[in-house]
């Protein structure tokens, strides 16, 4: 945000006279400062907050850095971490298998569940404001931790779902003490956040020209033909946008893990996602150096996986410009 | 914040703190000058509920009130991320002056030298630790080293619930059963009352440790397993036996009791009538539950228990003011007024005249119960083992794993008992 609002703007009014072609190259000069200068509680943010730190882990990953000791007793152990982490610890594999499974799952089946509200809602009805505000509600808690709460008590043995399911005589599980469903009541979680990407896929509703609508039906086509014909391709650009950031946004799931097992990943680390088992190597078992390799091998993983993304919308993605 | 939906970043700006704190903790390096104007501020962080904090609060205050010129920064929070934020702290060698620790990460900390030797005011008598029982003191020391004030004594107890018990006129449990008696009470204790008779330990490593010490073995030696992967099969089999008797809740049952927290225990919770606990924890246990509780020792060999310090006071190695530090503690472990205040939240005072002055004049029937039957248990124990080594929070939390995995069914006893044997000795090697 701040980047936009500080970007010298170059139809800024001229002072004065002055603004002939021997006075620009200052001028120039100057209005460069005062960019830099409006920009600087970013940049400062930008290097102390987030690039510094940044490489600091990444030196760290190369190191046995534990937290609790002095710097001085830090020793350089090359790729050991990266080594260890591929070929000696076994959570770590299951890590990566329990993140995959949460966002390849979670990821469609929330776009899905998004982009089907979203169509109901986009027709005119009365009323049709409120749901779309009732519908976007639970991402509006985002990852909070009182949201997880909630949702680990209502899927308890004793829970709400349960008594639910009690009045159709369906005995339920104890959903999330059992390490075959605590995975499945977080995906449903995350689904159930459909709203963020629920409204961007509303916006781009309002974008298909009706017209093509119009063409369609006097062409004699149903519903069905129209939302695979039309909707889908014209809005595959919004599609892809929203699959970029809840893929990223998938990975990174990590609050609702750390509540439902009280930071364990358990039962028998069914939750035991990525972010998780970092955490638990840098804070509790102060492999600090071992969490800063894990990291960067995640960040690389996700960037692998966006470039794999970006690489297929080539194919289905359909951008229509300038028809008009 | 207890969780942070940016792990990572978090870790990032953990570690800039750290970096701009490292020039101020190679600073605080370079010499202890004292303050001229005498006046000294100590920080002081701890874990634990607003009770606690009220209690902590006056003692600290009454400190202010004979030393003037002394007063506190005090800092507390809930147990969860407590640790996170003390790792922190540290890593900026900006560590309190005095903080709270346990028997999980005391030998983290000591190892990595943040600790400081307490046995130095020991010697001196500046820190007054001869009320103290020996077995206790043991276990707050880490090579050799004073790491910890331990401040606080309990033992392991079995917690079961009275009232269901009486109403279905079932025998109640006695210290001495065997283990195997206990089970087959638990079995019949379920029958009778419809509520599984006693939650599976087979996940908890002070359940563990005890009935490895009463076969001749120990949870660690030095810093070695002191235990063989057939012990661990061997326990795995004598609660799968339980299970399977039906002496037991089922295994998501027993996930939940697995939990640390008082409030989560089954005998509080009512899933099963009793729960293993530390005998301690009786009176708050008693506050969650309108059930009449009662307090035994673990079954098998009681002498085999030991004082475990509930937890401990630690100074900060890179402190300014240790002298002071180290007489705050003397102050608070031995002074019979702060003795009053404190009563038994942080466990039953490590000096033995105060905790005899608190026992008389408690009036809360669980609190004296506990007192009695620690003192009771007290007579007879052995020698105490020595505190963990460093990495024995990853060993229980692998045993938790292995035992749930067993619990569960997705693993044999035997399977589990290879999972967990090689994990705990990759977990105290590292």
């Amino acid at each position: 945000m701040a980047t936009t609002t500080a970007r010298p703007s170059p139809t800024a009014p001229t002072t004065g006279p002055a603004a002939t072609r021997r006075g620009r190259p200052a001028r120039h000069k100057a209005e460069g400062t005062a960019g830099y200068v409006f920009l600087s509680p970013w940049l400062l943010g930008l290097l102390t907050i987030t690039a510094v730190p940044m490489l600091m882990s990444l030196y760290l990953s190369f190191t046995n850095y534990d937290v609790l000791s002095d710097w001085e007793s830090m020793e350089w152990v090359g790729l050991d971490n990266y080594r260890t982490m591929f070929t000696e610890d076994p959570s770590f594999w299951h890590a990566v298998q329990t993140t995959l499974t949460f966002a390849l799952v979670a990821t469609p089946l929330k776009l899905a569940a998004a982009l089907g509200v979203a169509v109901l809602l986009n027709r005119s009805f009365t009323g049709a404001g409120l749901f779309r505000g009732l519908f976007y509600l639970p991402s509006l808690l985002g990852g909070s931790v009182a949201l997880a709460i909630v949702w680990v008590s209502m899927f308890n043995r004793d829970g709400a779902v349960n008594s639910f399911l009690g009045w159709f005589g369906i005995e339920g599980k104890a959903w999330v003490n059992d390490p075959d469903y605590a995975l499945g009541t977080l995906i449903l979680l995350a689904v159930w956040q459909f709203g963020a990407p629920m409204v961007i896929f509303l916006a781009g509703l309002k974008q298909v020209p009706v017209e093509l609508y119009e063409a369609a039906e006097v062409d004699g086509a149903g519903p069905v033909r129209k939302f695979l014909s039309i909707t889908l391709p014209m809005l595959s650009p919004v599609i892809f946008f929203n699959l970029v950031l809840e893929t990223i946004n998938g990975f990174q799931g990590f609050t609702s893990a750390f509540v439902l097992s009280n930071g364990t990943g358990g039962p028998v680390d069914s939750t035991l996602m990525y972010t998780l088992h970092l955490y638990i190597k840098g804070w509790n078992e102060y492999q600090m150096g071992y969490a800063s390799a894990m990291a960067w091998v995640f960040l690389l993983a996700i960037g692998l996986v966006t470039a794999v993304v970006f690489r297929t919308g080539r194919f289905w993605v359909h951008y229509s410009d300038g028809e008009d | 914040m207890t969780a942070s939906r940016f792990p990572r970043r978090r870790l990032l700006s953990g570690l800039v703190a750290g970096m701009l704190a490292l020039p101020l903790a190679l600073g605080g390096c370079g010499g202890e000058e004292s303050k001229d104007d005498g006046k000294v501020e100590l920080s002081f962080f701890w874990w634990g509920a607003e009770a606690r904090a009220q209690l902590t609060e006056q003692a600290l205050a009454l400190y202010t009130a004979k030393h003037p010129e002394v007063t506190f920064k005090k800092t507390w929070q809930a147990n969860q991320g407590y640790f996170d934020k003390l790792a922190t702290l540290t890593a900026g060698g900006d560590a309190p002056d005095i903080f709270q620790i346990d028997d999980n990460y005391l030998a983290e900390y000591a190892t990595r030298n943040v600790t400081l030797d307490l046995a130095e005011y020991q010697k001196s008598g500046k820190l007054d630790t001869t009320k103290f029982p020996e077995g206790l003191l043991t276990y707050g020391t880490v090579d050799g080293k004073l790491a910890g004030l331990p401040f606080g004594e309990n033992t392991q107890g079995l917690v079961y619930n009275q009232t269901k018990l009486e109403a279905a006129k079932v025998a109640l449990p006695t210290t001495g059963q065997t283990w195997e008696q206990h089970i087959a009470w638990a079995k019949d204790a379920a029958a009778k009352t419809g509520v599984p008779g006693t939650m599976d330990p087979s996940a908890d490593y002070k359940a563990f440790w005890v009935w490895l010490r009463q076969t001749g073995k120990e949870l660690y030696n030095g810093k070695e397993l002191g235990f063989t992967q057939a012990d661990v099969q061997a326990w795995f089999e004598l609660w799968k036996g339980a299970r399977d008797a039906k002496a037991t809740p089922t295994a998501d049952v027993i996930h939940e009791g697995n939990a640390t927290d008082v409030s989560k225990q089954l005998v509080v919770t009512g899933k099963a009538l009793t729960s293993w606990v530390w005998a301690n924890q009786m009176p708050e246990l008693q506050k969650n539950t309108k059930d009449q509780l009662a307090v035994i020792a673990y079954p098998g060999d009681a002498s085999k228990q030991w004082p475990r310090a509930s937890m401990y006071f630690s100074v900060f190695r890179g402190s300014e003011h240790k002298d002071t530090a180290a007489d705050v503690l003397n102050f608070l472990a031995n002074d019979p007024e702060v003795g009053k205040i404190l009563g038994t939240d942080r466990g039953l005072p490590s000096n033995t005249d105060i905790r005899a002055d608190v026992a008389a004049s408690t009036d809360n029937p669980s609190m004296k119960q506990t007192i009695e039957v620690v003192a009771e248990l007290a007579k007879n124990f052995g020698p105490a083992p020595t505190v963990p080594p460093a990495g024995h929070s990853t060993v229980r939390s692998e045993l938790i794993k292995a035992a749930e995995e067993a619990q569960y069914g997705r693993a044999t006893p035997a399977q589990a008992a290879e999972k967990f044997f090689t994990a705990a000795q990759a977990a105290i090697k590292k």
